[in-house]
């Protein structure tokens, strides 16, 4: 049932997007000017594609995201857990052995520079 | 069955129109609050006091040419402002505005999507929102497009980690990931007359929270995506009348549910303002209303704080940026989870 009530709620949003998508091309104005076809670069004639290098940082940090992020995904049910386990101190030392790998990890990255954006 | 069926509709409907509805009244408070702020009149000439304007800003969006560029990736150009649109709707479903109601025999929950993992999927959803942006920032094929949308995700995924980082804390405090429970331990006083939310139980978590919010939606001091004085408008550079709308209404409803998610941790979602409780007692309806009010007026309040940040900070440089979200919050967030869980267990072992 609630999963039939979300399946509702995603269907009804995607028509509203597309409603408001489609209503603004079957009313809009339809004159159309050979230059606004140009890609838009400050009025300047375009330079190349956009598809090139960019700066190798913007990877990097996607990557660090999924490694950190996953370990915090992990941290939930052990949050979820710890009040219904009856060994706290158990808990307790698997959670440090947790952050100190994790906090080793995080040293090691900072110190690599990973992260360091140019001034 | 048919009970069900419009018990369903009616909550969609309202958990759909209240956002919507609100969002030319945040537009207007947005412009008329920045004018106030510079000293100027801002928008008042369209109907008392200016508040048709944004009305009339849609009925313009509707009549505007739609510009489709020819060096642009068709299906995801198309796609990305629906993507974006869709995604900032979907955390909304799993937030309640009011406690669970007893009536017709059951419990009514008011909330589209019923479930014990609502938060989790609130915070999935929403960040999803990274999608809509780089779907469009590489589907324009322009190269201030590109970068935006290149820096928004990179911003948006490293706060998310401080973020995370303050949830898991908080949820590990009330040690409930069900968004009623977290609401109803937010309930009550301490001392009297200090109400017993989140926010003074974890302040550190709370910082962390709210400049988490500010990256995720793209505001100031974090709108290194759109910095007009250098990719002029980052994302939605190449996107014209309602697809452009679509983009500024995706970042104004994904305000809207992080404030939401913000207020459900640290300010008691729906639970009564202070001094409501003498009144709210009278019967049940007049309670939801209450609840329902409450939440509304946190929101609004967060909302107001948005525009207040953003004609008061100025917008950050990319690499402090990333240096705050990596270097500063992230070891603060997880020294707050260390110092949170040690303190918990010494205090009761």
């Amino acid at each position: 049932m609630e999963i039939a009530s979300f399946a509702v709620f995603f269907v009804i949003a995607c028509t509203l997007g597309a409603f408001l998508l489609g209503i603004s091309s079957l009313l809009g104005q339809k004159r159309k000017i050979v230059r606004e076809n140009d890609v838009y670069e400050s009025g300047v004639n375009p330079v190349g594609s956009a598809i090139r290098q960019y700066d190798i940082k913007f990877y990097v940090t996607a990557i660090l995201f999924l490694l950190f992020d996953v370990e915090i995904v992990f941290l939930l049910p052990w949050a979820l857990a710890y009040g219904e386990s009856s060994d706290k101190a158990f808990m307790i030392s698997g959670f440090v052995f947790f952050m100190v790998i994790l906090l080793v990890g995080y040293i090691f990255v900072i110190n690599s520079k990973a992260l360091k954006w140019e001034e | 069955m048919l009970i069900e069926i419009v018990e369903i509709l009616l909550k969609i409907v309202i958990i759909l129109a209240l956002p919507l509805g609100a969002l030319p009244i945040i537009i207007h408070v947005e412009r008329r609050g920045a004018a106030f702020m510079q000293k100027r009149l801002g928008p008042n000439r369209v109907g008392p006091f200016g508040l048709l304007q944004p009305l009339a800003d849609v009925a313009k969006f509707m009549f505007k040419e739609e510009v489709h560029p020819t060096h642009v990736r068709d299906f995801f150009y198309t796609a990305a402002p629906l993507v974006a649109l869709v995604v900032a709707l979907l955390p909304l479903a799993c937030i309640p505005i009011a406690a669970p109601i007893d009536a017709f025999g059951k419990t009514i929950y008011p909330e589209v999507f019923r479930s014990d993992m609502g938060i989790f999927f609130a915070f999935a959803a929403s960040a999803l929102g990274s999608y809509g942006i780089l779907l469009a920032g590489w589907a324009s094929n322009n190269k201030y497009s590109m970068l935006g949308a290149l820096r928004a995700c990179a911003q948006m995924v490293s706060y998310e980690l401080s973020l995370s980082t303050s949830v898991v804390a908080m949820i590990f405090l009330y040690g409930t990931n069900d968004i009623h429970l977290i609401i109803k331990a937010q309930t009550g006083y301490w001392f009297g007359f200090l109400p017993m939310w989140g926010f003074f139980l974890q302040p550190v978590a709370a910082l962390l929270f709210l400049v988490g919010i500010f990256a995720e939606s793209n505001r100031l001091p974090f709108d290194l995506a759109e910095g007009e004085s250098e990719i002029v408008a980052g994302y939605h550079l190449e996107y014209s009348s309602m697809k452009f709308a679509l983009f500024f209404m995706a970042e104004y409803i994904h305000m809207i549910a992080l404030s939401a998610l913000f207020i459900i941790f640290f300010f008691g979602g729906y639970s009564l303002l202070p001094g409501m409780e003498i009144i709210a007692n009278k019967s049940p309806i007049l309670l939801v209303a209450l609840q329902a009010i409450s939440f509304i007026t946190k929101i609004a309040l967060m909302i107001w704080f948005f525009v207040w940040v953003r004609w008061t900070l100025p917008r950050f440089r990319y690499d402090q940026l990333m240096n705050l979200g990596w270097e500063k919050l992230l070891p603060l967030g997880i020294a707050n989870l260390i110092v949170t869980v040690l303190f918990v267990y010494f205090r009761n072992p």
